[in-house]
């Protein structure tokens, strides 16, 4: 559009919003704040470690390789084979605490949600208050009971730990979205004759689904990130968590840069990309019950 | 035993007073089986080490963890907590590290909640990247930031040089005086997003006719926000920066991968000293005592977290 056409128009615009603008500038501004960070871990990752220790720094690297992701994928050297074991691990101790997770917590947010019973109230909030208390508290009798269960360097330590864990905000969630769940859909398939088992699983389960895969990202994501308790649970190179693994196989000699942001490049990508798959769910999860209850 | 019809809940929540309560456990003994597989592991995973922790915070434990071995010394380990010179330093900077935190995370967190909440293009783009920061691994962040903060060829010294702001790269993180700033900096890009969803979904439930009629009166933008929008999200930003303190008080991996509390403790907060004394120095018992006196303060923000919690259920109630 030329300038003689907008003149006019603007002129009669009642006044511009002077908080629009602020607005724009604010969100370019964090805009800048988020993605920089993000941006220098690429643009570091394709660099050779040459080029990343100069100063004053390529800005752009000048000749991007992807030696270093190369190198962690390679299942034949032996970074490589380190890196994708660490990986494996974490995906295996995430994937086996969201399906208990979901097989403990959905009974339970189902009782929560619809029985009344002395004690509820009591429970509800013992549940909640659990978000309260800091890990590292619990890692000295933890790691006695683990060592006392001959659980310690086992994936099931952290399983476990991380089930408990999850496990409240997975009730409460689950529970709001029971809540929403009429329950006349129940006693109609009571009365034509379903038990009480079925009704549940047959009518309420398919309906609760997006609250189902909600609480299960929430738990996979929570679970791959973790790190004090893989710290300190695991302490054999094999059984390692990637937030662990990658620690003590750049630390042992002087720090790859480039090789330590590839590989946190590449431990971000599954719960970068399972979020934004399911960003509606998740977003939705983590506002539910702050809001609504 | 059926499920509840309406009335039914309606009656028992009306009844005055609970009687038999024994009785009624008996009666609905099939509806604690629900519940009872997260009741196990939680008993095993969380109610043991909460007494565990108690009952060791009275002891004197030895460094090689025989725990037969403990001795009984009374309040000796609190005595010893509260009087050492270096509690004071690193409750101090546990404050700091809490409050500010806190506070900026919000602060950016209402600024781009209330930016994001008119329609625009790009909008849920924009606010699916700046969600990323909450959803990667503090490790990840951490090592990132340590990276940008690096004294000889980190970026951010880099650009400061770059446009004339110092003539020397800036030593971020081993500077005594920096360092706690720095690594609150970090924490609120990894968190502030966390405070603008929750703040987003609260500005939902604002009706806008409400706005609009404001506006017809001739309230100004700001006075809209001031007397239209923000008592509506007074129950979410309660509970938001509950939250956020909450996971400051308890955030253990940003300060320990970039600093492990150093330098000269400069960047100690009371959970990485926590961890050093339990798992460097080997002493549970002190660490325990440490511990239960952060329970306490936990204890006081969780009471004030339920109570922002119900009142807001009794309101939807009402």
């Amino acid at each position: 559009m030329s300038m003689v056409s907008t003149a006019p128009s603007r002129r009669r615009r009642v006044k511009i919003d002077p908080w629009r603008w602020v607005g724009r500038i604010f969100l370019l501004f964090l805009l800048t704040f988020t993605v920089l960070p993000m941006l220098w871990m690429v643009l570091t990752s394709i660099k050779s470690q040459f080029a990343a220790m100069q100063y004053p720094p390529q800005w752009w690297p000048a000749e991007p390789t992807l030696q270093n992701y190369a190198k962690l994928l390679d299942p034949n050297g032996s970074t490589g084979q380190e890196f994708l074991r660490y990986f494996w691990n974490s995906f295996y101790v995430s994937m086996v605490t969201t399906i208990l997770g979901v097989i403990v917590a959905v009974p339970a947010a189902y009782a929560f949600s619809r029985f009344t019973f002395p004690g509820r109230t009591f429970l509800f909030f013992s549940v909640l208050l659990r978000n309260m208390f800091p890990s590292v508290v619990f890692l000295m009798p933890l790691f006695l009971l683990m060592r006392w269960m001959g659980l310690v360097n086992t994936h099931g330590s952290l399983i476990l730990t991380y089930l408990t864990f999850g496990l409240p905000l997975s009730i409460w969630l689950l529970k709001g979205f029971f809540d929403n769940i009429p329950i006349q859909l129940e006693q109609a398939a009571r009365i034509d004759g379903a038990t009480r088992f079925q009704a549940f699983f047959f009518i309420v389960m398919p309906l609760s689904t997006p609250g189902i895969i909600a609480t299960s990202i929430f738990s996979f994501i929570g679970a791959w990130n973790e790190y004090v308790y893989a710290y300190t649970f695991l302490s054999k190179q094999d059984s390692m968590t990637l937030p662990v693994g990658i620690q003590r196989f750049f630390t042992e000699f002087a720090t790859d840069w480039p090789g330590l942001m590839a590989a946190t490049f590449l431990m971000s990508v599954p719960v970068v990309v399972l979020f934004l798959v399911l960003q509606k769910y998740f977003v939705r999860a983590l506002t539910e019950g702050a809001v609504k209850h | 035993m059926s499920i509840a019809t309406e009335r039914e809940i309606a009656a028992r929540a009306k009844r005055p007073i609970r009687f038999g309560v024994l009785r009624q456990m008996v009666d609905r003994r099939s509806d604690y089986l629900y519940v009872l597989p997260a009741l196990i592991v939680m008993m095993i995973v969380i109610a043991y080490p909460i007494y565990y922790t108690i009952e060791l915070s009275f002891f004197n434990t030895p460094s090689n963890l025989q725990m037969k071995d403990k001795v009984f010394i009374g309040l000796d380990n609190y005595a010893r907590i509260l009087t050492s010179r270096s509690f004071r330093e690193v409750t101090m900077n546990t404050f700091i590290w809490t409050v500010a935190s806190t506070f900026f995370a919000f602060l950016l967190g209402l600024g781009a909640a209330l930016s994001l909440h008119r329609e625009f293009l790009g909008r849920g783009v924009l606010r699916a990247v700046l969600l990323i920061p909450y959803v990667v691994s503090a490790v990840a962040a951490s090592y990132v930031w340590k990276w940008l903060y690096h004294s000889d060829f980190g970026v951010i010294g880099a650009l400061a040089v770059q446009f004339g702001f110092t003539d020397r790269p800036i030593n971020f993180i081993d500077n005594i005086h920096t360092v706690l700033p720095s690594l609150i900096v970090v924490n609120i890009w990894k968190e502030f997003s966390f405070a603008m969803i929750m703040l987003m979904a609260g500005l939902q439930t604002v009706p806008d006719q409400l706005l609009r009629a404001a506006q017809v009166d001739g309230a100004n933008a700001w006075q809209r926000f001031w007397h239209v929008t923000f008592p509506h999200l007074k129950g979410v930003s309660m509970v938001t920066v509950l939250l956020l303190m909450v996971a400051n008080f308890n955030a253990f991996i940003i300060p320990w991968i970039m600093t492990s509390g150093g330098p000269a403790g400069a960047s100690d907060i009371w959970i990485t000293q926590i961890y050093t004394i339990a798992f460097g120095r080997q002493r549970y018992g002190l660490a325990s005592a440490y511990s239960v006196i952060l329970f306490i303060v936990m204890m006081t923000l969780g009471y004030f977290y339920v109570r922002a919690l119900t009142r807001g259920d009794d309101t939807r109630v009402k």
